[in-house]
Order: C-alpha cells, then sequence, then structure tokens
C-alpha cells in the first residue's frame, strides 16, 4: 500500500526526481557576477547590508565600503533584496544570468518614531519605555526631599516654583488651581490630600502605580482642557510581573499589598495606616498637634487582558484622615486657631483601551470622585464636599506612518458645596457644572526631523453658559542625531475656582496663551535644555473686597503675564555610579486679579528656583544615596505696616535634603531620609491681623515649616515564590 | 525504478530526520561556521545575515531565527560604548526572539535564549537594570528549566544568574562554581539530534566553574 501511494502520485515522483537532479547534476551554466555597493542618501556606506535573492540562501553581506559582489549560479528572474536595520528594504528585479551587473543601491531610512523628531516643549517625561526622557519613574522615588511623592520629585524640575507651605505644583508663574491631574487621561478632582491652612500637603497617589509620568509645563496637547498652566499625565502601569505580597514597615506606619497575577490579568489590594502620633513625641515641631495626623486608606487595581489587544484596567481608593492642630492666631479671641479636620475620599477609575485593525486604537474611561472635608473651627462647622466624574472616549487613528490622527470627545461633572456655621451665621452655598468637551489633534511628520502637532479644543460649560475654542500648535525640528529645537503656542482655558462659583456664575473662563522656545541636547546619558516662554493670561477673576464671599462683586477683568527662562542639565554619565540634575528657573510675573489693587506679584512666586539632585550608588554597601539641594530667591508679601501691595519680601528659602537605600537582601530594603539636614530655618511669608494695634502697627505671624527637618525610616519587604525580587526593581528602574 | 525509490526513500527519510533538507543543513553549517569564526561585529551581521536569509526561505523552522538571536546578543557583547547600538542590536535580536516565542512556545532552547537576552539588556546598565532585567531573565531560565531540566544552556544560564545575585550581595559563590562543574562534567550526556541543534554552553560552563579560583 505504501508504494502503491508513492506511485500513483506521479507529480510527486517527478518533482523529487527535479530536485534531485538540481542536487546531484554538476551544474554547466553561466555565473552571473553581481557587484555594487550600498550606501544611504548621504552617500555614506553602509557595512552590514543583506544582499540576496528573494526565495533563496544566496546572498552577502556588504564589507566596511558598503562593497558586495555576489556570484550566483540562478537562472530567471529574482528579486534582488538588500535589508538594512533601520532602512528601508530596496529590490530590483533582476534576469540572469548576465555577466556582470554593477549595481548602486541608495537605501533610504526608514521612518522611526523613536528617532524622529518628537514634540518637546514643555514637557517633561518619565518612562520606562522610551529612551530620551528626562527621568525615570523611579526617580520620582528616590529624589531626596520628595518623600516618595509626586509634586515633591517634580519640584526639583525646571518650571516649578518651590511654595513649602503647600506641597502643590506651582508651575510657571501659575497659582496650584492651575495644574490638572489625570490618571490614564481622567481627571482627578482632588489629587492632593487635605490640610490645615498653611501646611503641608502630598499627592494621593503612590508613584508605584505609574510606569509613565508626563508633566507639562504648558504648550499641552488639545486633549486636556481647564488648566491654565500645566496637566500633569499619570499613566497607570499595566500587568505586574508576578503574584507578591508587600510589606512596608514605615515610622508613620505601614501598609501591605498583595498582588494576584494570572496569564492574562491581575489584581492587587493594599490597605496602609499612617498615624504620626509616635513620631510627633519624639520629634518637637514648630506647631502644636492635639491630635496629629492619622489615615487609614485602601486601594485595589485590576488589570485584565482582552482578546488580542485589548486592556481594562480598574482602579479605586478609598481613605479617611483626621488631625486636630492648633495654631497661633491673633484673629480669634483667645489667640489660638484650633483646626480639627477629617477627610473623606473615594477615586475611582475605569478604563478599556484596544486596537482596532492596524491603523485605530480606541479608548473609553470614566472616573468618579467623592470627596468630603469635615473641619471644626473652634466654635465654628465647616464642611466642603465635592462629587465629579468624568466620562471620556477617544481614539488614535495612525493613517500611514507619518501622520496621526487623535480625537475625543469628554463630559465633566461636578456638584460642589460648602456649609459654614457658627453661632450667628449659617450659610451654605453650592453649584452644579456641567461641561462637554471635544478635541481633534493631528501629529504630523513633514520629514524624520520635522513634527508637527496642530489641534484644536472644543468646551461647553452649562454653568457659565459659555463656550470657548481652543488652538493649540506645536513644532519640533530635529537638528541632528542629539539635538533639537521646538516650539509652541496655545489657548487655554479654565474655570473660576470653586470658591468663587457658589457665590457667583455670571462669570466667563479665565484664559492663558502659552509661547513656548526650547532646545535640547541629548548625547550618552547627558541631557541639556533651554527653554523659554511667554504666557499673557487674560479673563482672570476679580472681586472686592478682599475675601470671596457672597455679597462681594466679581468680574473677568483681571490680566496678567509671565515670561521667563528654563534650565535643566543631566549627567549620568561623568560620575561612575553617579547620576545628577541641576534645573535652574529664572521668571517675571505680574497679574492683577482676586483683590489686587493693580498687577503686583503673586505670593507663591520666587524669582529664581534652583535644584541639584545628586544620586550615587555605592556597589559594595548596595546602597543609594541621594542629596538635593533646593533654593527659591525670596517671595513677595503683603507687608500691612508698609506702602504698596505685595511689596513685603520673606528672605530666601535653602534646604539641603538627603536619603539613602539600602538593600540588606534580595527582598528586604532598608530607606531613611532626612529633609533640611542643615536646619535653614525658612519662612514662606507672614499673616497679618486684620486689625492694627493701638500703636497702629498690625501683628504680623511667620508662616514656618510644621517642622525645620523631617525625618523618615522604613522597610520595604517583599514577598513571592521568586526570590530574586524586591521592591528596588521599583526604586531602580 | 525500485532503486530509485529506495534511493528517494532514504532520501526522505534523512530529510525528515535532518528537518529542513540537505540544503538547509548544508546553508546551515556554512552559517555556523562563519558565526563560530567571527571575532568581530561585522563577521558577526554576515553571520547574522545568512541566518536571517535562510529564515526567510525556511519560515517554519526556528533554528534560523534562534542563531540569528544569538549573533545579535553576542553583537551587543562585543560593542563596548556605545549602549544604544547595544540596545539595537538587542532590539533586533528580541524581534527574532519574540517570533520564536510564536513559533515554538514549549522549547526550552528559545526560552533560554529569551532569558539570554535579558541578560545582555541587564549588562547595557547594570546598576539601572539589574533587578528589572535579572528578574525576566531568572523568569524566562524558570520557564526553560520547567520544560527541560537538563538542559545545559539552560542549567549554565541559571547558574550564572544565581551567582551575580550571590556575588552582589556578597554571599560564598562557591556552590555556584560546583553547580557549574558538574553541569560542565555532564554536559555531552545532553544528546544532539543534529548537528546544528544548539550546542554551546561547555566552554561558558567551564569558564564559570573556574570563577571561584
Amino acid at each position: 500500500m505504501e508504494w502503491g501511494r508513492f506511485t500513483s502520485n506521479s507529480k510527486t515522483v517527478k518533482q523529487l526526481l527535479t530536485l534531485l537532479a538540481v542536487l546531484f547534476a554538476a551544474p554547466i551554466c553561466a555565473q552571473s557576477v553581481i557587484t555594487g555597493r550600498v550606501i544611504d542618501k548621504q552617500n555614506q556606506p553602509l557595512p552590514g547590508a543583506n544582499i540576496y535573492f528573494e526565495g533563496t540562501y544566496e546572498g552577502t553581506s556588504s564589507d566596511q565600503q558598503g562593497n558586495f559582489k555576489l556570484v550566483t549560479d540562478l537562472e530567471g528572474t529574482y528579486e534582488l533584496v538588500v535589508d538594512f536595520m533601520g532602512f528601508e528594504t530596496h529590490r530590483t528585479s533582476l534576469e540572469m544570468p548576465q555577466k556582470e551587473v554593477v549595481l548602486e543601491i541608495v537605501l533610504k531610512e526608514k521612518f522611526n518614531e523613536l528617532k524622529a523628531a518628537t514634540i518637546a516643549a514643555g514637557a517633561f517625561e518619565a518612562s520606562d519605555t522610551k529612551k530620551a526622557v528626562v527621568l525615570r519613574p523611579l526617580d520620582i522615588v528616590t529624589t531626596a526631599g520628595a518623600s516618595g511623592d509626586i509634586s515633591g520629585a517634580l519640584q526639583t524640575l525646571p518650571g516649578t516654583s518651590t511654595v513649602g507651605e503647600s506641597g502643590k505644583l506651582f508651575v510657571r508663574g501659575g497659582s496650584s488651581e492651575e495644574t490638572a491631574t489625570f490618571i490614564d487621561g481622567l481627571l482627578v478632582y482632588k489629587p492632593y490630600t487635605s490640610s490645615a491652612p498653611n501646611t503641608q500637603v502630598r499627592g494621593r497617589f503612590n508613584p508605584f502605580m505609574f510606569s509613565g509620568t508626563v508633566f507639562t509645563t504648558g504648550g499641552y496637547s488639545a486633549e486636556y482642557g481647564q488648566a491654565l498652566s500645566s496637566a500633569l499625565l499619570l499613566n497607570t502601569n499595566d500587568l505586574p510581573a508576578q503574584s507578591e505580597l508587600n510589606l512596608s514597615i514605615m515610622s508613620v506606619g505601614g501598609d501591605i499589598a498583595g498582588t494576584a497575577k494570572w496569564e492574562s490579568g491581575a489584581v492587587t489590594a493594599n490597605v496602609g495606616y499612617t498615624n504620626l502620633a509616635p513620631y510627633l513625641a519624639l520629634v518637637p515641631q514648630n506647631y502644636e498637634f492635639e491630635k496629629p495626623i492619622a489615615a487609614v486608606s485602601g486601594a485595589v487595581s485590576i488589570r485584565q487582558k482582552v482578546g488580542k489587544s485589548g486592556m481594562v484596567k480598574g482602579y479605586s481608593t478609598y481613605s479617611r484622615s483626621n488631625f486636630i492642630l492648633s495654631q497661633s492666631n491673633s484673629e480669634y479671641d483667645n489667640g489660638i486657631l484650633r483646626v480639627d479636620l477629617s477627610n473623606e475620599n473615594n477615586y475611582t477609575n475605569l478604563t478599556y483601551k484596544s486596537a482596532i485593525g492596524e491603523k485605530w486604537v480606541l479608548s473609553f474611561g470614566g472616573a468618579y470622585t467623592l470627596d468630603g472635608d469635615r473641619v471644626e473651627l473652634n466654635d465654628a462647622h465647616y464642611s466642603e464636599n465635592l462629587e465629579g466624574a468624568h466620562v471620556k472616549a477617544s481614539a488614535i487613528r495612525q493613517m500611514g506612518e507619518r501622520v496621526k490622527l487623535r480625537m475625543g470627545t469628554e463630559w465633566y461633572r461636578k456638584n460642589y458645596g460648602q456649609a459654614f456655621s457658627n453661632e450667628q451665621i449659617d450659610a451654605k452655598n453650592d453649584f452644579q457644572e456641567q461641561r462637554e468637551a471635544a478635541w481633534l489633534e493631528s501629529d504630523i511628520h513633514v520629514t524624520n526631523k520635522i513634527v508637527a502637532r496642530v489641534g484644536v479644543r472644543g468646551e461647553r460649560s452649562e454653568l457659565l453658559n459659555s463656550f470657548n475654542v481652543a488652538p493649540r500648535v506645536s513644532t519640533a525640528y530635529k537638528v541632528n542625531e542629539y539635538a533639537q529645537v521646538s516650539a509652541a503656542y496655545g489657548w487655554f482655558y479654565q474655570n473660576p475656582l470653586d470658591e468663587y462659583l457658589i457665590y457667583e456664575d455670571n462669570l466667563q473662563f479665565e484664559r492663558a496663551d502659552h509661547y513656548i522656545l526650547s532646545a535640547q541636547y541629548n548625547k550618552n546619558d547627558r541631557m541639556f535644555r533651554l527653554e523659554t516662554y511667554y504666557k499673557d493670561y487674560s479673563n482672570l477673576v476679580k472681586f472686592a473686597p478682599d475675601v470671596p464671599a457672597y455679597a462681594n462683586s466679581y468680574n473677568n477683568s483681571g490680566t496678567g503675564f509671565a515670561y521667563g527662562v528654563d534650565v535643566f542639565w543631566r549627567d549620568k554619565k561623568t560620575i561612575k555610579y553617579g547620576d545628577y540634575w541641576v534645573s535652574y528657573s529664572f521668571i517675571d510675573t505680574e497679574r492683577d486679579y482676586r483683590d489686587y489693587p493693580g498687577e503686583a506679584v503673586p505670593t507663591f512666586v520666587s524669582k529664581h528656583n534652583v535644584s541639584v539632585v545628586y544620586k550615587h550608588w555605592f556597589n559594595r554597601l548596595r546602597s543609594q544615596l541621594g542629596v538635593t539641594y533646593m533654593y527659591g530667591s525670596p517671595r513677595r508679601y503683603n507687608d500691612l505696616n508698609q506702602p504698596g501691595f505685595n511689596e513685603g519680601r520673606t528672605k530666601s528659602y535653602n534646604s539641603l535634603n538627603m536619603n539613602w537605600s539600602f538593600l540588606y537582601r534580595q527582598n528586604v530594603i532598608f530607606f531613611a531620609s532626612v529633609s533640611n539636614v542643615l536646619g535653614f530655618k525658612n519662612v514662606f511669608g507672614y499673616t497679618f491681623s486684620s486689625t492694627p494695634g493701638t500703636d497702629g502697627v498690625y501683628d504680623q505671624k511667620a508662616i514656618v515649616p510644621m517642622a525645620d527637618r523631617f525625618f523618615f525610616i522604613g522597610c520595604f519587604i517583599t514577598l513571592s515564590r521568586n526570590k530574586e525580587i524586591n521592591q528596588l526593581d521599583k526604586i531602580n528602574d | 525504478m525500485k532503486t530509485v525509490f529506495t534511493l528517494l526513500v532514504s532520501l526522505v527519510l534523512t530529510g525528515t530526520m535532518l528537518a529542513g533538507g540537505p540544503e538547509f543543513q548544508k546553508a546551515m553549517g556554512s552559517a555556523l561556521k562563519q558565526m563560530s569564526a567571527a571575532n568581530s561585529i561585522d563577521d558577526m551581521k554576515n553571520a547574522a545575515n545568512q541566518f536571517e536569509r535562510i529564515s526567510k526561505v525556511e519560515t517554519d523552522q526556528w533554528l534560523p531565527l534562534y542563531y540569528h538571536a544569538h549573533c545579535y546578543i553576542i553583537m551587543s557583547f562585543m560593542e563596548r560604548e556605545d549602549k544604544d547600538l547595544k540596545d539595537e542590536f538587542l532590539d533586533v535580536a528580541e524581534t527574532s526572539v519574540n517570533k520564536l516565542l510564536e513559533m515554538q512556545p514549549e522549547n526550552a532552547e528559545v526560552h533560554t535564549i529569551h532569558g539570554f537576552m535579558y541578560s545582555a539588556r541587564l549588562v547595557v546598565n547594570p546598576a539601572v537594570r539589574g533587578m528589572k532585567y535579572g528578574m525576566l531573565s531568572g523568569q524566562a531560565i524558570g520557564k526553560a528549566l520547567k520544560l527541560d531540566p537538563a538542559n545545559p544552556r539552560a542549567q549554565y544560564m541559571n547558574i550564572q544568574n544565581e551567582m551575580g545575585q550571590a556575588q552582589f550581595f556578597g554571599k560564598d559563590i562557591a556552590p555556584y562554581c560546583a553547580q557549574a562543574k558538574a553541569a560542565w562534567e555532564h554536559f555531552d550526556e545532553y544528546p544532539i539530534v543534529s548537528p546544528i541543534d544548539p550546542s554551546w554552553g561547555k566552554k561558558e560552563l567551564k569558564d564559570l566553574s573556574e570563577s571561584c579560583k
């Protein structure tokens, strides 16, 4: 039977016979000799190009001069293919045999997004996957002085001012409310913890959650609105590497996190408890806590791959915190302001992202924030409630390899209310806001060296009964492999602050126009960046008299400007195991807004800001030392005992911070940090009594940090089946 | 006719045994020779080019891609200065490794070269990449050993990874030298079906076993 099957298939036999003939017959046919040179468009030789006849093994490689010689016995028409890493494949049809063929093959460089010019003006990116970025995600955690806080670390970048009594991000002459935070593209209404007046806040989110961060100091994409100065884009991690249990034991509390991973998804849950009582018992503070900060928090995050390219991410966190703090304050009868603050916060975020075919990427997402502050102020009660939602659908369409179109639409909802009561007053104020927005934007790589982003955003506010259109343009020219110049221009709109809208909704969007010029040089682990900008503020809210209140008059006649220069230098190369960056920002800004009598320098601005960050890895000690020095030139304050407005000047701000992390075992890390090691007595400004004393002088009181130094120690343990892993993979890259 | 058939059958059988047929074997043999003789990046690239040519014709064979990736990994070690170029070489290697993983998901050699590629990524910048790529390499090698515990190349990579960890933590590395020595002694017991199958690792194990001296 077996044989019969063979014989019956005479076609197979014929084919095999042909094969045999080819194999064993000594070929007596004419040889073809193909010689040539492989070069690029600049006439430079390309050595090591792969030159071969398609469908055969026959081929060769070009030599150092780009020359090649290929001798073949092939007969018939064949495609000669030339392949070279990073270049487009070249094909020539050749009919053989031919005696001698001489070819000059000019290869065209492939379009490579990673090597092409990139939109860079106004953006600082921290990423693991991209190459030429300013920061790695873990730089955020290992920066001394940042205390593992995202906004703390970003304050070592140029374009920011250190505002010690706030801890929030102040970007290029903008107030902290002008920076919006987005997680996976969705707005976070309350990115910071609640705090007493003039005490520092922290970001609510653990920096380990994010694998890509873009901090923009202006000129950002039309995808983002409602931020006059800056958008902070935090992108969460995809799938974790493995199942594990993380324990953190710290001088201020503890945290336990467990991750269960399966092939296509993972779930992580954590609970944490923070209590500053033991710490405050040991270290004296400038302010007196009757009840130190205590907080519980929990979070769950889920990742699930769907289909070939789809991913669902869900994240939900809940926290509640409380403290009672007494600050001396001459406004009150007993000279003391006692603040008893409780905060409850929930943030939930759900996204789905998937590629549809080769050309489309679709994303859908929704986020919900619920936040409530209850405050007892001496005998008064104050509460603040915020409920916010954001729903967004967006799409990216790749049109050829050089043009990318992005578009989307979104819907916002916000309910905000304040209530205040004491013996005399019982006031409640609130508003509801709804906004719809849409944007369209296109990235066009005109050549490998030139890229342009053109976008427009339209947004409508129901509350303001108003519509705005915001054009945004950004472009970059790549001078050579290492250098790039960029420019950006755009209009940015934002609603008036909640504290005005509860009293008055007959207002317009505030507006800022950005003009940015930037140059960047990036070679061999060294990066230099110089950026200059001009910002033009208009339609800022003004009110009278001096604090936002019910019967005040409000209008949009405020204006302002800011211009400055930001310089950034990072060098990971010169010092072995060492890595440092230096940021310098110069800014000149004035604005006429709020209750300002005219144009004046806002109190949150320092004309000169300097940060020097150094990190050194000691291989033998398995330790990393981090040192950060920060300087801010004197800030303004409104000295009631002097003529003029905001004419008082504080002394300059100085701080030297250090941290140390030690890899004790594969899965155990010890960490310690001290802020303001040298104990500079920093003053952020002054508060004044509302009425002058009998001598006609207003009482003044310095706004100082909670403590001159802050000490922190912690131990981080990772338990998993794979004993190699610890949380340092979170600290180092 | 009968003799032709005998010849054919024997040819077909040898062909099946030596997967890919004699032409393939010959071409692979020649590329492997070039690879083992290569002592510069250019030489190695030429060998890689040969493997690439073969892989484009023999789309169902995994060995050309395997060696193509191997060449590029070695090139990343040969490049001394330019870190970006090292990564570009490893990007090429990774493309081939990804194809291999899709083609042969249960092949220990494939997971070993996958781990090797991660180790090479680590070497580009150990201080920064140590933890992440050490972990990824460990995971890939773990998979390889699960599929084929006796595979000497997977054993070699595993011992090397663990020895590196021990060294970093200032622990005694003598046990790993002993492990390497044992693996080296048993190296030849691992069956090699075809002359073009992966067979490297003996010298590497020997060198590793001597690193305690």
